[in-house]
């Protein structure tokens, strides 16, 4: 984030890209590639594309309560997970294994996961909000673990290790491009409402909680209530995503709602910068491809992506979009800022 | 309707066998400008701190506009019309000034917990209002964290104001502040006082401000009233003085 | 499975040995949270480091007998000492100004780096060391005597470092900059030598641990993380900051996972979890910390 500021640089805000517009060209670019991804590449990056897709909003979701709220949650893959089974096991039911699932009962299952992953955030967010900082992170990493043991151990119901397979979507969204498109459509349109919360009152409260809680509650914000709200929406998209990904990938397996998970939303959103609408998604697109090429060529990817986030947290703290906006700003010579705290889009004039 | 914007009686809190507060009594009526002094320690902080919920007092009743809300939570204090603003700028760094006051505002008109609503859109008057009333107009689009302490105090104020309170509660609200600044921010209470009718009740170290601003005056000291009175009462009185000196030495 | 007492002897001792471990490794997470105010999720994984750096030393020695074991311990540690006090200088200190998030995710990345260093210079098998010690019989079975040194071995270094902390002088120093840095650094003390020193010896009490316990645990890649996930509910249990918290938490976590485990195997750690999760409800600065303002 910025750091100068003799008063003489004050913050009109000026230019093409004012404080906080940066997210909103970049999206746009964002979703006309998505858009075009299938009508220019092969079917293996539409598979690619598809994972950033569902991926990055598993990590707009966790920005909810990173980047906007200001805590950690350690635990919110649960929230993914608990979408992925809540979808697969209605597959299941429907096919009863065989594999062949009605278009209408494809869509029920689908839309199945959300409430499963938003009663889970229900549940997890009621306690954790009564806590901040270490506590809270410890507390979601503690929930999330608890609820991998639980889907880990109850074989009968969920598969335990195994896992459920099998998960194949009606023959129409078999092939690669209409799922993806279908992906695309859930995630655009989930980043739509996820965007108008944080526009709205609510997501300056979020803010505000974020940056000094305590005096939010002096301004009569009941800050346990709103913490909690916020939790189960981030909660809820985490489901989404994860309701999207059992039949993308064909599986779902316990290990979705661990915290190796729970880092992948972490790690996406540090990359391309917490401080952004956009960031998650770029955060996205930069993990999975580089975990695809280096897992390529070498089987030590932890060592690969410690030292990035090792790199991003002592020189870029701000990640690819706030080093992107800080270069911005240099060039016009504004202030640089994220659209976090400055809203984006010209205010109205009086 | 009740006259009176405060009605204390018999609050005591103590922390580990000190107290702060010893059988408090405290009356304040609507429409008053008052302050309370007393040299360090005294309890000025924690008498703020047991009106507006932060801490519960042990025993003793604290009635607001003829409700008592002794041992509601802040939010709810704050909620129904008790504005506090603190002592250390105590505002939110990373939003701009008008999102600071902008969020207050919304917190107050219940507009709070509205997730689809456009924040630029609400409560957008209200907000440039106090923002020009408070003389942070031109900063409107500073991050908060970057203004000088001065404005930072300023902010403090627009924030206090952003819940339309009833009462409001300074906790030295000229700390840190040059002449004019200190000018400038009590004229801005007087008129609030003046104009709006908001009973205001603050605290200093800075006499001068108190005796040219505050109508009735209270003495605190190691959490009992000492003296109660106009300034001049106040300043001519042994037993105050004795304590300003005798902390002096 | 049994419920005899002999059986149940033997899980406490076990238990019990797990505590020690554990102890050790969260005295000196809570020590350097409570001095630098850092979490460091590193610290199992510099444990591990010790271990297996504790191993080649072992091995390098001869690879035989407890004189040899105790040496390359103590090389071990004094080693790993100085790459935490490296780390500390290098990396840690950049982060004292820097937000939670920001801190907790820097020593989660060195837990992927270490780790994978791990498997680069020792490969993936386990390593473990053999005393060949004869086995104790008591009360009608047969026990490992090594469990009651390593539990000797625990409380000797639990009073060493209480007496360090209470009674000498550098630990009132520490305990001083635990409050008030700022005053302990107008006393002409050097707080960025406390913080070096104090990390380093965060890690040289963990490699110490791995160490010790190598004779009962072979070193394995992974163990890392449940055991530091376990020196956080540790930590939360007994409370940040309260050496005798810790120790109580400890034997608590300690004997709860080695009896839960023969109940419920793959989730003893669990069980663990639903205690965190009871304590951060009921009483979120834990059993024996000082009560904070959430």
């Amino acid at each position: 984030m910025s750091t100068s500021s003799t008063p003489s640089r004050q913050a009109r805000l000026s230019g093409l890209f004012r404080n906080g517009a940066l997210s909103t060209p970049v999206l746009a670019v964002l979703f006309v590639g998505f858009l075009l991804v299938p009508l220019v590449l092969g079917e293996f990056w539409i598979h690619v594309a598809n994972e950033i897709l569902i991926l990055g909003l598993f990590a707009l979701s966790f920005n909810l309560i990173y980047g906007y709220m200001g805590q950690i949650s350690f635990g919110h893959a649960a929230f993914f997970g608990l979408g992925a089974y809540g979808t697969a096991i209605l597959f299941r039911e429907f096919t009863g294994g065989t594999g062949e699932i009605g278009y209408f009962q494809f869509f029920a299952a689908l839309l199945t996961g959300v409430p499963v992953a938003a009663a889970g955030a229900v549940v997890v967010g009621y306690f954790c909000v009564r806590l901040t900082g270490i506590y809270f992170a410890i507390l979601s990493l503690a929930f999330g673990e608890l609820l991998f043991f639980i889907i880990f151990s109850w074989y009968g119901f969920t598969g335990g290790d195994d896992g459920i397979q099998r998960l194949l979507p009606p023959p129409f969204f078999r092939s690669e491009v209409p799922y993806y498109y279908l992906s695309l459509a859930v995630v655009a349109a989930s980043a739509a409402i996820i965007w108008r919360i944080t526009e709205s009152p609510f997501g300056y409260v979020l803010r505000a909680m974020r940056d000094n809680q305590q005096r939010t509650r002096f301004l009569g914000i009941n800050v346990r209530l709103y913490m909690w709200l916020n939790f189960v929406i981030a909660g809820t998209f985490a489901g989404v995503a994860g309701a999207l990904w059992g039949p993308y990938t064909r599986s779902v397996a316990p290990v979705l709602l661990g915290w190796q998970e729970s880092g992948i939303a972490v790690f996406m959103t540090l990359i391309g910068g917490s401080g952004f609408f956009a960031g998650p998604f770029v955060g996205s697109i930069v993990y999975t491809f580089i975990q695809a090429w280096v897992t390529g060529f070498t089987v030590y990817w932890p060592l690969t992506i410690g030292v990035i986030i090792l790199a991003i947290v002592l020189f870029a703290p701000g990640g690819l979009l706030g080093a992107l906006d800080a270069a911005i700003a240099r060039l016009r010579g504004g202030e640089s800022g994220s659209d976090l705290e400055a809203g984006s889009g010209p205010e109205p004039a009086e | 309707m009740t006259k009176k914007i405060l009605d204390v009686t018999g609050l005591n809190k103590h922390f580990g066998g000190i107290y702060a507060t010893q059988d408090l009594d405290f009356e304040m009526a609507k429409g008053a400008q008052e302050a309370i002094i007393g040299p360090n320690g005294a309890g000025k902080s924690t008498f703020f701190n047991l009106l507006t919920g932060y801490h519960r007092p042990e025993s003793g009743t604290v009635v607001f506009d003829g409700v008592d809300v002794t041992n509601w939570a802040p939010h709810r204090v704050a909620h129904i019309g008790m504005s506090r603003a603190f002592q250390i700028s105590n505002i939110f760094g990373r939003l701009s000034v008008r999102h600071n006051v902008r969020t207050a505002v919304h917190a107050q008109t219940d507009r709070a917990m509205n997730i689809f609503g456009r924040a630029d859109r609400i409560g957008r008057e209200r907000t440039q209002e106090i923002l020009e009333l408070c003389g942070l107009a031109d900063k409107a689009d500073t991050l908060a964290g970057k203004l000088s302490q001065g404005d930072k105090k300023k902010l403090e104020l627009a924030i206090a104001l952003g819940g339309e309170p009833k009462l409001l509660l300074l906790d030295e609200p000229t700390a840190g502040m040059s002449r004019e600044e200190t000018q400038e921010t009590m004229a801005l209470v007087d008129g609030l006082n003046a104009d709006l009718g908001l009973s205001i009740l603050f605290t200093e170290h800075d006499m001068a401000v108190v005796f040219n601003h505050a109508r009735r005056v209270t003495l605190l000291h190691r959490g009992e009233i000492i003296v109660q009175g106009t300034p001049e009462e106040v300043r001519g009185n042994e037993t105050a003085q004795q304590i300003y000196l005798g902390e002096l030495q | 499975m049994s419920l005899e007492p002999n059986f149940l002897f033997t899980q406490l001792l076990a238990g019990l040995s797990r505590a020690m471990i554990l102890f050790l490794l969260s005295s000196g997470l809570s020590l350097i949270f409570g001095v630098m105010n850092i979490l460091n999720f590193a610290h199992a994984t510099f444990w591990l480091f010790g271990g297996y750096l504790t191993y080649s030393l072992f091995q390098a020695l001869g690879g035989e007998g407890i004189l040899m074991l105790v040496l390359a311990i103590i090389l071990g540690s004094a080693a790993m000492a100085v790459f935490g006090f490296v780390c500390e200088r290098l990396l840690i200190r950049r982060m004292y100004d820097r937000e939670l998030p920001e801190q907790l995710l820097l020593t989660f990345a060195l837990v992927l780096i270490f780790g994978d260093l791990i498997k680069i210079i020792w490969g993936v098998e386990d390593r473990a060391v053999f005393l060949g010690i004869e086995p104790l019989q008591m009360f009608d079975t047969f026990v490992n005597p090594y469990y009651f040194v390593i539990i000797t071995v625990g409380v000797a270094v639990a009073a060493g470092l209480w007496w360090f902390l209470q009674r000498s002088h550098y630990g009132k120093i520490v305990r001083a900059a635990v409050y008030n840095r700022d005053m302990v650094s107008a006393l002409g003390i050097r707080i960025p030598l406390i913080y070096a020193g104090v990390f380093a010896l965060g890690v040289g009490i963990a490699a110490f641990a791995a160490g010790v316990f190598l004779p009962l645990m072979p070193m394995a890649l992974g163990v890392d993380i449940s055991i530091i996930v376990e020196c956080f509910a540790v930590v939360v249990i007994g409370g940040f900051g309260s050496i005798l918290g810790t120790f109580v938490a400890s034997i608590l976590v300690g004997v709860v996972y080695a009896f839960s485990v023969l109940f419920w195997p793959d989730g003893a750690l669990a069980v663990v979890f639903l205690i965190v999760i009871l304590v951060l409800i009921w009483r979120p600065w834990g059993l024996f910390g000082t009560e904070m303002r959430f």
